[in-house]
């Protein structure tokens, strides 16, 4: 069994009925090692489809989860469940509840600093004090508006009032977590990373610079590093992020900082940064809130990209498979069959800029480089709806799924290169709803450019370095 | 991936279902037990397969049971009606499973644990009805269109897992309209068997709750059932048990009373 990642949220989906067989069943090393591999901020297990369980089932889950955490740090927990659910768990588990409940996915998701929950009212509720006030500055360190009721009486007759309140947490509890990691999550079009406890030389370990680089390449021109759990920073620390910057400057891509004020760190050292060009700011949310503020930033806007590689043999003998994972994703999700029209190495060429979506996604390992995806809407439309389930309008809402079947795309390239012997990451997905947008990232970039046209609609397909 | 003409095509191959099938199953509806014995034996693959199933462990027979007329006798029409669907059902299983990790014998594993579990049920809910005995064996055949149709986009089903928690029925249903239910029910009509067999098999989806009462209530069982079996370490190693969406509020009413008849162990 496979989680299914989003937002940096790792779940996976057991149904049926939970034992210690069939949870043996369930997972193997392999599934292990490919959660260990998502780097997800969080991993969770959703009992909503499973209709019974017992403690040797659970068990067998928290084993696997506790590995994944023992490697990336990542919180960890089971969602979606009953109070009859919660209390059995709460009696299996009693004596060492060293993973985290959340009645419902939605509320978990809270815990995960992702952008798209910021600002939520949120009613808080457990028997446990300690749980509350735990849940409360969890909550409001996200970026939330916690209210804490103290009795169950309280919240049913609080929780009544459904419009004040964007969630209600009750039986949930918040286990012991582990910091120490640099986790990468996607919020609009920047980049954020969570730092925590006394940065140091072993920075340099924790952070991945390859990552950060073809996230770079990939078109993401605003890096922001929230470093409220930050206690402080020694001179290597200053060091790696003044050349961080410096880097970042090639790319005309901005760094920030947040909650890193001279009460952190020592005057001198956030000169250097400043120096560097690093902007400090106060609170995430003024930053994500001001929309101006971000575009001038870099996160809508992008601009030319001083490092251009050339293609090399490597990359275009891996063409076909390139090609092949495309063509073959976009056939499955739309059932259209594909043509294709024209093939040319030159800059990127897009006659038609209007109604039309783009996507980039970079890769890196044994070879490394960029995808370039410009759908016709119809297209994006049309492959989105089997993820959302419904023809929709909702342009943030196609563009939210858009990432996602771009991320089936990176796979299957990620797939079909393993088979050919080369290994390679992918970033995540950086999208684009203006496409003359995209062109400024791809601006004078020699690649192969591949036209296709499905049912029609006409679909560019651009490989670059 | 899918598309209308891939099932249609799909359809068009099931065979219709042989002669001596037909008036086996004729006979046995009239009760004419030793009739459709006589019969059937003139079909090696069905009496074949007969003796394999009622010897298997879960019927609990002591000695090895050979002649289909002691068969039929042991199982009685409903039982015996029920065999002779589940073996209907063989003839359109693959010689070799791609997509699920199955093969004819854990195939018909599931068939007898679903039909010896479903027989409980019915016990318990005082249903005799021969219709309604024979719908579990319907239930396989959706694992069966599954395998036709999917065997060769796994890995493309898998990348689409990995974003999104979706299960072959509802790839199914949003890409052409129909579902993997819909298309056992299309098999259900070549094959003639009873309309209420079909609308059961729908119901028991779990998606599409009858308006008859009486079928939701069967359905419930069976949906809890097929859930039930999924579960063991067999047929999850066989990638079956997240095949089609687990539906918990379908069931929730029911699962107290299955646990106490299929007595899991808490």
């Amino acid at each position: 069994m496979r989680a299914v990642l989003k937002n940096a949220i790792a779940v996976f989906y057991p149904q049926g009925f939970l034992d210690g067989n069939s949870a043996e069943s369930m997972l193997s090393i392999d599934d292990i090692k490919a959660t260990q591999n998502l780097e997800a901020d969080m991993v969770l297990v959703s009992l909503k489809k499973i209709i019974f369980f017992n403690k040797n089932g659970l068990e067998i889950f928290v084993k696997m989860l506790l590995k994944v955490r023992k490697v990336h740090h990542a919180i960890i927990g089971f969602c979606d469940y009953d109070l009859k659910k919660f209390t059995s768990i709460m009696k299996f588990f009693k004596e060492d509840l060293s993973f985290s409940l959340y009645n419902t996915l939605e509320n978990a998701s809270l815990f995960a600093s992702s952008f798209k929950n910021t600002k939520k009212n949120v009613l808080v509720f457990s028997d446990n004090k300690s749980q509350r006030s735990m849940m409360a500055i969890e909550l409001h360190n996200y970026g939330h508006n916690p209210i804490i009721v103290q009795t169950k009486k309280e919240l049913d007759v609080k929780s009544k009032n459904k419009k004040i309140y964007d969630n209600i947490i009750e039986n949930s509890h918040i286990g012991s977590t582990e910091d120490g990691s640099i986790a990468a999550r996607v919020s609009g079009n920047a980049i954020i990373y969570n730092l925590s406890s006394f940065l140091d030389a072993s920075i340099t370990n924790s952070f991945n610079i390859y990552y950060h680089n073809n996230s770079l390449k990939a078109g993401f021109r605003l890096f922001i590093f929230e470093a409220h759990d930050v206690a402080s920073m020694n001179v290597h620390a200053v060091n790696f992020f003044s050349k961080l910057a410096s880097s970042a400057a090639e790319y005309n891509a901005t760094i920030c900082f947040i909650s890193l004020s001279t009460k952190k760190i020592n005057k001198k050292f956030h000169e250097t940064l400043e120096d560097s060009g690093i902007i400090f700011f106060e609170q995430l949310e003024t930053l994500l809130e001001d929309k101006k503020l971000l575009s001038e930033l870099g996160a809508s806007t992008s601009s030319n990209i001083k490092d251009k590689k050339v293609l090399n043999k490597a990359i275009v003998t891996q063409l076909p498979n390139f090609i092949e994972a495309t063509v073959e994703t976009i056939q499955m999700m739309t059932n259209s069959e594909a043509k294709k029209e024209s093939a040319s190495i030159y800059t990127i060429k897009i006659q038609e800029t209007t109604n039309k979506l783009a996507s980039s996604i970079g890769f890196y390992g044994d070879i490394d480089g960029m995808v370039i995806l410009i759908f016709p809407k119809n297209i994006a439309k049309k492959a989105c709806e089997l993820l959302i389930g419904e023809d929709t309008d909702d342009d943030e809402l196609i563009m939210d799924s858009l990432g996602e079947f771009v991320n089936i795309i990176g796979g299957k390239i990620k797939t079909l290169l393993s088979d050919a012997d080369i290994n390679i990451k992918i970033t995540l997905p950086r999208t684009y709803s203006d496409v003359s947008e995209l062109l400024t990232v791809a601006n004078n970039r020699k690649g192969v450019q591949v036209d296709l046209t499905f049912n029609h609609d006409k679909f560019s397909f651009f490989l670059t370095r | 991936m899918i598309n209308k003409k891939i099932i249609n095509n799909y359809i068009n191959q099931i065979p219709p279902s042989p002669k001596v099938l037909k008036e086996t199953i004729r006979l046995l509806n009239i009760g004419e037990l030793m009739k459709a014995a006589t019969i059937a034996k003139t079909d090696l693959a069905l009496t074949a397969y007969l003796k394999n199933l009622v010897n298997r462990a879960v019927y609990g027979f002591k000695n090895e049971v050979n002649d289909i007329s002691q068969i039929f006798g042991i199982l009685g029409v409903s039982g015996s009606q029920q065999a002779v669907y589940n073996y209907l059902l063989t003839l359109l299983s693959p010689d070799k499973w791609i997509l699920f990790k199955l093969n004819s014998n854990s195939f018909s594993e599931l068939q007898a644990e679903l039909s010896a579990k479903y027989n409980l049920i019915l016990e318990h809910l005082k249903i005799v009805d021969k219709d309604i005995q024979s719908t579990i064996t319907l239930l396989p055949a959706s694992i069966i269109v599954a395998e036709a149709l999917f065997k060769h986009k796994e890995e493309e089903v898998l990348l689409l897992k990995s974003v999104k928690d979706i299960d072959y029925n509802t790839i199914l249903k949003r890409l052409c309209g129909v579902d993997l239910f819909d298309i056992c029910g299309i098999i259900a009509k070549k094959w003639e068997m009873p309309n209420k067999i079909s609308q059961i098999i729908q119901a028991s989806s779990g998606i599409k709750p009858s308006k008859d009462e009486e079928i939701n209530k069967i359905a419930k069982w069976i949906h809890l059932l097929l859930f039930y079996e999924l579960s063991k370490p067999m047929f999850i190693e066989a990638n079956l048990n997240d095949f089609i969406g687990f539906q918990v509020d379908y069931v929730e009413d029911i699962y107290e009373d299955f646990l106490n008849i299929t007595k899991v162990d808490n």
